[in-house]
């Protein structure tokens, strides 16, 4: 599954179609589904791009699909299909989070342009998640000494110091520390801290 | 009705000892006066009896003293002739015992006092022997002569049961006493000849003696004596002789006993009956009091009631009313009774229909279930009672009147009011409900293809904008209108689904479908206060469906009733009239409701629009449908008395 991609869930095979081909005009690439459960299963916390959700349809409904992919923390941009009358519960669902709606009878270009609009929002969304969830990876690869080391070398302490302070040998510090640098491929004490820095502070764990 | 209340019961049996003391005082009274009058009589017949006798006692002593004076008087007539020869001496003997003079014996004693003759010289010789100084009595003797008068001598017993006196007159002769007449009396012959014999029958009269003792009697019979009798001195001839007489017990006068027995026998009676009105007063009272409970009860009983009572006589008037009733009307009990109708609680609005009601109660032809009818209270308010009639009947089985029984349904008839309204809200609410999901599934299923072919024409758009090939175009367009097909199938098949139940065709009398949709929508109509006034000319017959055509009725009446919701409650008149010209029959239902303006006259019928706050906007145009599907017209014109006329025409049926 590409991860940038629109996905169409609508029970009506015409109205997926036609949806497909309306984004397919505008070179928005998009994958139907025929039905909330069947999106479910594939969904990821991972998928970028966005959502074009019907409320109503047999079975799970729209707005319950739209929960559970929150309680999987998806956090992909949703955008309603809404018929008469479904307003009210559209708008309940734009204060949970969904990233917009559009009522049926529907201007399409406007649709594809909310469609357009909810893509970028989410390629920032998906950029900034990527290069959180690689900083992860490489803490991960830490070892306990190396992590215990790397959070003084952040406080801003010397090699002397921290030697002292672990009871270790200076020559050991000194390893650790480019052991460090290599596996958060990092060449400075100044650029880890920038990298660590975006994280938000969550190094501790 | 009013009541006094009842005294208090000690009160009222101090009353009756009172009443009772009147007539036990009387027969006191009348008892004693009776006897004081017996006893007074007696008295007065005593005191008569009494003096009677103390007459005769002296008539008859003066009888007995007149006799002894006539006897001396003939004793000294005698003369010398007599004394000296025995058989003159006895013939003046026998003149002077023939008088009845109560002499028994008389001697002629000379002057020296010697016995010369005696008559009847046979004398008891032994009394004479041993008495034979004492008679006759020498002192006498001596006396007389000496006085020259009459001289009585002691009594003296004869016999062993009588007593004898003598009386010694002097004889004078040429101066000188000559000698002494002795006659001897014996006392019971001198009683026996001189006490007649009425006396004797009355008393028993005796002489007595100095010390009491009776020395002789004259007694006729020997019965029970009193013992009051009376006694004068007998003298002469003296000597403390009295005379004694005591009445016989004389039987009472038949008159008195008769009276006092019947005074007696009277007083019993009296008693008897006083006893027997006790009685029957006493019973009398314990039935009244039984009555009075019973009626306090009763009493207690209709003023504990949440139930109006009200009785009227056969002529209409109020004859009672209970305190439920005046709270009711708010009319108090005096104010009302004596009341003739129109009443002053009828309500003015249905002031004739109450009268008809109330004539058809007293003609006895009252509903029996009983009847609702709306009465006005004094403060305005109107109120809805039930009634029930009955019949009252006296002890005498006779009909005197009505008893109407009455209970204040306005509550029960406001709610059921609210409870009707409810329901229709909410079958309204429901059918809104109902029309709206169906209304919403409608539209998805519209809206679906709708969307799709948007999309594909839009998308279409975008391409050819790009300048892109029609072999790129060309297979959207196709789908486009394979989705245009299908909404077409969608609003085919709600069609068909409209269409599904197929009208009947028969033929339909329209004055009866008028009296069906009349029944159904009548509570409306009696709730509403609104009067239907029907002016069925025709007979009209067409051929049609009966529920469709009964339907398109009730929606129209409906809108009629509706539309007079504003107006007052009395002008609200429906005119239902049917008439058949040229082949159609003419129906028309007219109000006077509020009509309708020129801006909602042009949409009236259009499917949706209403102007009512809950209604659907289907109504009329269903029923214009309706009609139209049975070759007829529904159109609307002004009501020329206010408000609007609906009017149907429908060919009539080919006969």
């Amino acid at each position: 599954m590409n991860n940038v991609i629109t996905h169409v869930v609508d029970d009506d095979p015409a109205v997926r179609d036609a949806l497909q081909w309306l984004l397919k005009s505008r070179g928005v690439h998009s994958q139907a589904w025929d039905s909330a459960a069947v999106f479910l299963s594939g969904a990821s916390a991972d998928l970028c791009g966005c959502l074009l959700l019907d409320v109503r349809m047999p079975g799970m409904s729209g707005i319950e699909l739209f929960d559970r992919l929150r309680a999987l923390g998806c956090s992909l941009p949703v955008i309603f299909l809404t018929g008469h009358g479904d307003v009210p519960m559209a708008v309940q669902a734009l204060k949970d989070g969904a990233f917009d709606f559009i009522e049926k009878p529907y201007d399409d270009n406007a649709l594809v342009d909310k469609v357009l609009a909810a893509i970028e929002h989410d390629a920032r969304r998906c950029a900034r998640e990527s290069s959180a969830r690689l900083l992860r990876q490489k803490l991960d690869q830490l070892t306990q000494r190396e992590h215990e080391v790397m959070l003084r070398i952040l406080a801003g302490k010397l090699n002397k110091v921290i030697a002292d302070e672990l009871g270790i040998a200076m020559r050991t510090v000194e390893v650790h520390r480019s052991h460090i640098f290599e596996k958060m491929q990092v060449r400075s004490a100044v650029e880890l801290s920038q990298v660590l820095g975006a994280l938000g502070g969550s190094t501790e764990s | 009705m009013e009541f006094l209340a009842p005294p208090h019961s000690t009160e009222r049996i101090a009353r009756w000892r009172w009443l009772w003391v009147l007539p036990r005082l009387a027969f006191i009274l009348f008892v004693g006066g009776v006897g004081l009058l017996l006893w007074m009589s007696d008295r007065a017949d005593d005191e008569e009896r009494r003096a009677t006798l103390i007459s005769d006692v002296l008539w008859l002593e003066q009888n007995l003293r007149f006799h002894l004076t006539r006897n001396e008087e003939l004793l000294g007539r005698i003369d010398a002739a007599h004394t000296t020869d025995p058989k003159a001496f006895e013939s003046f003997a026998r003149t002077v015992f023939g008088f009845e003079s109560g002499l028994r014996q008389l001697i002629w004693l000379d002057q020296d006092g010697n016995m010369r003759l005696a008559h009847p010289s046979t004398m008891d010789q032994t009394l004479v022997d041993e008495t034979i100084d004492a008679i006759p009595s020498r002192q006498s003797f001596r006396l007389a002569r000496s006085l020259g008068k009459p001289v009585y001598g002691a009594p003296y017993p004869f016999f062993t049961n009588d007593w004898q006196f003598e009386v010694h007159v002097p004889v004078s002769r040429e101066g000188r006493i000559a000698g002494v007449a002795v006659g001897i009396y014996r006392l019971r012959d001198l009683l026996g000849d001189s006490v007649p014999w009425w006396l004797a029958e009355r008393y028993r009269i005796s002489v007595i003696g100095d010390a009491g003792k009776v020395l002789g009697t004259r007694s006729k019979v020997e019965s029970a004596v009193t013992d009051e009798g009376y006694q004068v001195s007998f003298d002469p001839p003296g000597w403390g002789l009295a005379l004694h007489a005591v009445p016989y017990h004389a039987p009472r006068p038949l008159a008195s006993v008769l009276l006092s027995a019947s005074l007696v026998v009277l007083a019993m009676v009296v008693l008897w009956s006083l006893w027997i009105l006790r009685r029957h007063v006493l019973r009398r009272q314990a039935v009244e009091e039984q009555l009075r409970r019973e009626h306090a009860f009763r009493k207690a009983m209709e003023d504990s009631l949440d139930t109006g009572m009200r009785a009227r006589n056969l002529d209409g008037e109020i004859i009672y009313v209970n305190p439920a009733f005046c709270r009711m009307v708010g009319w108090s009990a005096t104010e009302l009774i004596g009341h003739r109708p129109p009443m002053p609680y009828w309500a003015d609005d249905y002031l004739d229909e109450t009268r008809a009601i109330h004539d058809r109660v007293l003609a006895g032809e009252g509903p029996e279930e009983g009847f609702e009818l709306k009465f006005k209270r004094r403060d305005g308010k109107f109120i809805d009672v039930l009634i029930h009639e009955a019949p009252l009947i006296d002890a005498q089985g006779r009909h005197f009147g009505w008893m109407g029984s009455m209970v204040d349904i306005t509550d029960r008839k406001l709610a059921d009011e609210k409870a009707r309204q409810q329901q229709e809200r909410l079958q309204s609410t429901a059918r809104l409900v109902a029309m709206g999901e169906m209304a919403s599934s409608i539209a998805h299923e519209l809206n679906q293809p709708l969307a799709a072919i948007s999309s594909y024409c839009t998308g279409a758009v975008n391409l050819l904008r790009d300048q892109a090939p029609a072999s790129d175009v060309i297979p959207a367009l196709d789908k486009a209108v394979d989705q245009s097909r299908r909404a077409g199938q969608v609003i085919r098949r709600i069609y068909n689904l409209a269409r599904h139940s197929e009208h009947r065709i028969e033929a339909v009398d329209l004055a009866e479908r008028i009296d069906a949709a009349l029944a159904l929508i009548d509570a409306d109509l009696r709730q509403k206060g609104v009067r239907v006034s029907l002016r069925l000319a025709h007979r009209a017959v067409i051929e049609g469906d009966p529920v469709l055509l009964e339907q398109v009725l009730f929606n129209l009446l409906r809108n009629a009733v509706e539309s007079m919701r504003e107006i007052a409650a009395d002008s609200r008149q429906i005119t239902i009239s049917l008439a058949s010209a040229d082949g159609y029959a003419q129906l028309s239902i007219a109000d006077r409701g509020c009509g309708i303006d020129s801006k909602v006259a042009e949409k009236l019928f259009d499917p949706l629009f209403t102007t009512k706050p809950e209604g659907m906007g289907m109504g009329l145009a269903i029923c214009r449908s309706v009609v139209e599907n049975h070759r007829g017209r529904l159109v609307f014109e002004v009501n020329p008395g206010g408000g609007t006329v609906f009017r149907i025409l429908l060919p009539l049926a080919s006969q």
